[in-house]
């Protein structure tokens, strides 16, 4: 009963909202809800919103909730978005903005600023190499391995010729955005039951699951394959810059997994979706 | 045990849930049946409240029809009903002529205190409309011939409801197509407020109805009402559909905005307080300033150490590109590093409010500053580890 979000747990849940709908692709509640929860919009502004059908099996309870109640909506933190004058904007954005003054809003997270310096996928990155909660840790190694790219760049940008000086890139963040979306793969595997066996089957994979996974497998390189005395931040460098290059042990796994999607590849009709 | 019915005169006037659900719900039927009528006593001034309760014996299987109350009945309990508000308006010497349901609530409360936790089970006067429920009256006549032509599709009121729209729709059409045969049919789009307003709930069109319908239903007849809308609908179509939404609240309004005060030097600041988890914090905002922060009397560089702290402590003013603009000075206690960063976060947001035009009060808003964060620790639960971790499961 794990990924549909209910549970046999007879525990009075206690919060301020009503529970939010489960979300989880093969979920069957979920998916018999979905279509009809979604919002048909048109530009004249018809929202068409309807109240999505939980089912409310007895002995189970829902566990997937929240404090927020499902009429609260994620906060727009963008500085430039409020500062666009009226002027420029679409019938849609004049609609939307409208539309956004009748909305309760939720808090801002404690990780998102409005600051120049954020970036959403180094603090996904940073949160994914925390242990334990310990925030403090994870984000002194993430501007420690940025450092220390940035060291190693500069080294190889003086010892360069005029040429080559050219072709080097200094700055840290376009080196980890490019080496993550080298690793990411493109078709992935899924294990699906067919007649009493799992085979794995080739399947496209979304593009949030292509990030996690580019991630995880940085992650979980750096961590096992280095030696006790090496610290992660140089570990970390290092793979990237690999990674960059489109070499690296991170960018052979995911050579592998291309491989072995292609040879699975006479499995892929037992996908469905 | 049979509970006691208290009543005289006119016939029982009790709820009942059908079927098995009486048993379980007679605890809560008692009180979900507390009718609380207002009957003057008879040749005396003094209210009495009643709470007639429910009658359930297992053999009386008679008595689990729901009981339906008579127009008679509903008209005698409204008069009574004014001519209680009236005698209640001489009590509390107020004018029985301006004499609203609110007043009347706060007399009860007066009158009647009551300590108990359960809003719904306190004394109550209302309009016999919000207590006794809508029900339809008898649909047929003697001969036992229904008067409503679509009695049989089961929802008559729904259906008859639907075709009068399509109805309108078509008519709509027939007019434009009228107007386009002689070119007189001209393409002007007019936007309606459609954003201060909100289509019926499927609770609420059942209410109005008094039939129960099911998701289906509801979602069609909202697309009917859409497409009326799509065309271009004179003002009896107009009102028509503005029937059928109601308005919604613009959120921003609900800002509580902190009045600035003047210190002896003359300067301007404004003070405000902030919650996060168990962080208390209070914030004092000096309108003139070089961006010195002090928490509980140290710079803010010292007390917060961490960099994400000091970044939400900016948030607000970056956010309105016043960073180095304002004093503050700011008290907090309890929680943890960054729950009191999030308490002082919020004081100050508040506190710029004061500063601040409604406009940019409304982006703040938008941006999540001004909204307390409900978040809590999740308690641990019995027969597991922690709140959601469960024991190591062993198979013997």
């Amino acid at each position: 009963l794990g990924p549909s979000g209910w549970s046999l747990s007879p525990f009075p849940v206690t919060r301020s909202g009503t529970p939010r709908a489960v979300s989880v692709g093969s979920s069957w509640p979920a998916k018999m809800a979905a279509p009809a929860v979604k919002a048909a919009r048109g530009w004249l502004g018809l929202v068409l919103s309807v109240r999505s059908v939980v089912l409310r099996l007895p002995g189970l309870t829902q566990v997937r909730w929240s404090r927020y109640g499902p009429e609260y909506k994620d906060p727009q933190i963008d500085k430039e978005y409020y500062r666009k004058p009226s002027a420029e904007l679409t019938e849609e954005e004049n609609y939307e903005r409208e539309l956004r003054k009748t909305q309760l809003i939720k808090a801002a997270p404690a990780t998102r600023t409005s600051s120049v310096f954020e970036d959403p996928v180094i603090s996904k990155f940073t949160n994914m190499m925390m242990k334990g909660g310990n925030k403090v840790l994870a984000r002194s190694l993430m501007t420690q391995t940025l450092e220390a790219v940035k060291r190693k760049q500069f080294e190889k940008y003086h010892a360069a010729s005029a040429e080559e000086q050219a072709t080097i890139e200094r700055n840290p963040y376009t080196i980890f955005h490019q080496a993550l979306k080298n690793c990411e793969p493109v078709i992935g595997l899924v294990p699906i039951l067919r007649g009493g066996h799992f085979y794995q089957v080739p399947v496209p994979l979304g593009d949030r699951r292509r990030r996690f996974l580019a991630m995880k497998w940085m992650i979980t390189e750096c961590r096992e394959k280095k030696h006790r005395r090496t610290l992660m931040p140089e570990k970390l460098s290092h793979e990237l810059l690999e990674a960059f290059h489109s070499q690296g042990p991170v960018i052979k796994r995911k050579h592998e997994m291309h491989k072995m999607a292609e040879a699975n590849r006479a499995l892929a009709h037992y996908r469905w979706w | 045990m049979a509970a006691l019915c208290v009543f005289c005169g006119t016939a029982v006037s009790y709820r009942l849930f059908l079927g098995s659900r009486v048993s379980l719900a007679r605890g809560q039927g008692l009180w979900k049946a507390a009718a609380a009528e207002l009957q003057t006593g008879t040749g005396s001034q003094i209210l009495r409240l009643r709470h007639t309760t429910v009658v359930t014996t297992k053999k009386n299987v008679a008595a689990l029809r729901r009981e339906t109350y008579t127009v008679d009945f509903i008209k005698k309990q409204i008069e009574e009903f004014n001519i209680g508000k009236r005698h209640l308006a001489n009590m509390m010497g107020e004018d029985p002529e301006t004499f609203t349901q609110e007043d009347i609530d706060r007399a009860i409360a007066y009158l009647f205190p009551s300590g108990l936790f359960e809003k719904r089970a306190r004394p109550v006067m209302k309009h016999p409309e919000q207590i006794f429920p809508k029900q339809r009256a008898i649909q047929w006549g003697e001969d036992g011939r229904p008067f409503h032509f679509l009695f049989y599709t089961g929802k008559p009121s729904y259906y008859s409801l639907m075709h009068e729209a399509y109805g309108k729709i078509l008519d709509v059409e027939k007019h434009q197509n009228q107007l386009r045969a002689r070119n007189l049919f001209s393409e002007k789009t007019k936007t309606k407020d459609l954003i201060g307003s909100r289509w019926l709930i499927k609770e609420e069109l059942e209410e109005i109805l008094v039939e129960k319908l099911s998701d289906q239903d509801y979602v069609q007849f909202i697309r009917l009402l859409e497409r009326l809308l799509t065309l271009q609908c004179g003002a009896g179509e107009e009102e028509f559909v503005q029937r059928f939404r109601r308005s919604v609240t613009i959120q921003s309004k609900k800002q509580l905005i902190e009045p600035l005060q003047y210190d002896e030097q003359g300067m301007a600041f404004s003070t405000s307080e902030g919650k996060r988890k168990s962080a208390k914090a209070e914030a004092v905002v000096y309108a003139q300033g070089s961006g010195r922060i002090k928490v509980n009397g140290t710079d803010y560089l010292l007390y917060f150490p961490v960099t994400q702290d000091r970044e939400q402590l900016m948030f607000p003013f970056h956010f309105l590109d016043r960073l180095g603009k304002h004093d503050v000075t700011c008290t907090v206690s309890g929680g943890g590093r960054a729950a009191q960063a999030g308490a002082i976060r919020l004081a100050v947001a508040k506190a710029l409010c004061s500063f601040v035009t409604e406009e940019e009060v409304e982006w703040m808003r938008q941006a999540g500053l001004l909204t307390a964060d409900p978040r809590v620790r999740e308690r641990k639960k019995p027969g597991q580890e922690g709140a959601r971790r469960k024991f190591t499961w062993k198979k013997r």
